[in-house]
């Protein structure tokens, strides 16, 4: 790993640690307020790409772990590991890496605006809410014994706001590949 | 010390950011001075191997920056013009000490020589504080001793008072007076480098001009003012 | 600014190793789920909030470190109710409750430090495949400490500078501003990091 994707990582770390410290936002149509930390799987795997998005994660997790507070309304510590939102957690590790292998693949810096948007957003439902709920929800029916579709259901409420949060989140990863690129391309 | 260019130029991609340029430099105070995008920076950038050579080589003290690579980043220390960018643990002291762990050092040593820096530097007060809560001169300080603690025979400083206030302007010129390694220092502050042995002026990639302070300076206003 | 969660003390707790409380939690997660019985499990729940008070962390403290937890918990329980039976809802309530008790009693009583000193370790292995360096992790770590206040800094004087040039003031859209300056100074950052040899291998 180079220095550079050593720090780039840090960085986004440290960037959505302060996104949880800005206040969330209440929209009239979505029910519960939006934080804008709840939209960094999507932004780093948009903006940074799968591998350093997913080690970006890992080390927020890391953090999490060792009891600082840095998730958004101050939450940290094993405590928010150990309940049985745990497989959120989990998920968005992958859904990170998913994200950014998405976007890696079908955002070029040479295609117009709009395609790039639609790239971003199409890969932070992909990653950012597919994955997410999928392993979410897996960890979930496993611990309660609810079962799959029943668990699953329970994920209607924040589909709305996180389709949003995929919209905001794509439009912010174009601005940055406009002013800043990062993102690997592949083919 | 002795620092070496042989027929070095640098590139990046089709811009020639140093034009092929032989110099020995020996002087224990050496002041490089330019307008902005002369190739100063990335002289200074080439002496400790920050910036590879396009052609030719550049040794410092007999060693190749290319060759030996890590032996010349030990023995020149380089200070950034942004040096809050190069601290990077929150603690000060931490930082300091971040040099020598990772060199190896023991911790009982590692601890004794970062004391000992900060004493040096009259700033022993500062050792808990967090790095973010510095203001510029301190800042400008702690760089210096964080590159100061692993003991390199050569310092470079690019635009070690840009930025700060008169007070801590002559903090940080009397700190750099008060030092027993040679220094380079890339500055626009003419007043800075007018007691240094020797100043060099680059112009548009090249070494326009080379000798005591008061010609160099007069060189410059007429390149600049032009 | 990311003032750690641990509390000051010199309990028992406070002076077992962090390798100890790692383990014990873990055994725990294992044991909650050998049994269905809510009177077994309601027993843990009270075992566990005992040894968390014992940790020094004041009642109204602890109350805002356990809300959101809980709060989950109680949501997933409810529906377990709903979707299961009543007691099958008590049951998970009562597992992931003593889980969360007993992990915010090891955040509370280990310092951050020891607690990387012993994930280091744990590394090891993994380090000697050649998977990850040990070294790297904790300088990630340090970089994460030394520039949140930066970023968050930074993002007071972006929504100063909007404010001052009269335009509303729009968390969303200063995000990827906000971003972009972040990310730009990682190349001089790099650069530094290599000057002074902080990454020998």
């Amino acid at each position: 790993m180079s220095t550079r994707d050593l720090v780039l990582t840090a960085l986004f770390t440290a960037i959505i640690i302060v996104l949880g410290i800005i206040p969330p936002i209440t929209l009239a149509f979505v029910p519960v307020p939006i934080t804008a930390q709840s939209m960094g799987v999507m932004l780093a795997g948009c903006i940074i790409g799968a591998k350093r998005g997913a080690l970006a994660y890992l080390l927020l997790i890391l953090m999490v772990a060792v009891g600082l507070p840095v998730l958004s309304g101050g939450r940290g510590g094993l405590a928010v590991l150990a309940g049985p939102t745990g497989g959120y957690i989990a998920g968005w590790v992958v859904g990170t890496f998913v994200t950014g292998l998405v976007a890696e693949r079908i955002v070029r810096e040479t295609q117009g605006g709009a395609r790039q948007i639609a790239g971003f957003f199409l890969a932070s439902i992909i990653g950012g809410i597919g994955v997410v709920y999928l392993m979410g929800t897996i960890w979930l029916a496993i611990n309660t014994g609810m079962g799959f579709v029943a668990a699953l259901s329970a994920n209607a409420v924040f589909l709305p706001g996180d389709i949003l949060k995929a919209g905001i989140a794509a439009l912010a990863a174009r601005a940055v590949l406009v002013g800043y690129p990062l993102l690997p391309q592949r083919s | 010390m002795e620092i070496r260019f042989a027929d070095c130029s640098i590139r990046y991609g089709e811009t020639v950011a140093l034009h092929p340029l032989d110099l020995a430099l020996t002087e224990r105070r050496i002041g490089v001075i330019g307008l902005n995008g002369s190739g100063k920076t990335t002289f200074a950038r080439a002496i400790n191997g920050l910036v590879k050579p396009s052609q030719g080589h550049v040794t410092v003290n007999g060693l190749d920056t290319v060759a030996d690579g890590p032996a010349v980043l030990g023995t020149v220390g380089f200070i950034f013009q942004n040096p809050q960018n190069q601290l990077i643990l929150p603690i000060v002291a931490d930082d300091i000490a971040l040099g020598l762990k990772s060199r190896g050092v023991g911790k009982a040593e590692v601890a004794a020589r970062v004391e000992g820096i900060l004493m040096r530097f009259g700033i022993e007060h500062l050792a808990r504080r967090r790095v973010h809560a510095l203001s510029g001169g301190e800042t400008q300080l702690v760089a210096m001793a964080s590159v100061l603690v692993t003991e390199p025979d050569i310092l470079i400083l690019d635009e070690p008072t840009n930025q700060l206030d008169l007070k801590n302007r002559k903090r940080v010129i009397d700190t750099l007076a008060s030092l027993d390694e040679a220094a380079i220092v890339v500055s626009h502050d003419l007043s800075l480098i007018e007691s240094f042995e020797r100043v060099l002026l680059f112009h548009e990639g090249r070494l326009i001009a080379d000798g005591i302070p008061g010609d160099v300076v007069k060189a410059y206003e007429a390149v600049a003012l032009c | 600014m990311l003032k750690s969660l641990h509390v000051e003390g010199a309990t028992l707790l406070h002076r077992l190793s962090v390798r100890t409380k790692l383990a014990v939690l873990f055994v725990a997660s294992l044991a909650v789920f050998l049994t269905v019985d809510p009177f077994v499990l309601g027993g843990a729940v009270l075992l566990s909030a005992l040894v968390f008070a014992t940790v020094g962390v004041s009642f109204s403290e602890g109350l805002s470190r356990l809300a959101w937890p809980l709060v989950s918990i109680g949501l997933v329980a409810g529906a377990t109710a709903f979707f299961e039976t009543p007691v099958h809802g008590l049951v998970v309530l009562f597992r992931f409750a003593t889980l969360i008790l007993l992990a915010a009693t090891v955040t509370a009583s280990t310092e951050v430090g020891d607690f990387m000193e012993e994930i280091t370790r744990l590394m090891m292995p993994f380090e000697r495949l050649g998977l990850v360096n040990a070294a790297d992790i904790g300088l990630a770590l340090g970089l994460v400490l030394r520039f949140v206040p930066e970023i968050s800094t930074r993002y007071e004087s972006l929504r100063e500078a909007h404010a001052a040039r009269g335009l509303p003031v729009r968390p969303l859209k200063m995000l990827a501003p906000l971003i972009i300056l972040t990310l730009k100074d990682a190349d001089m950052i790099a650069m530094a990091i290599d000057a002074r040899g902080l990454r020998r291998h």
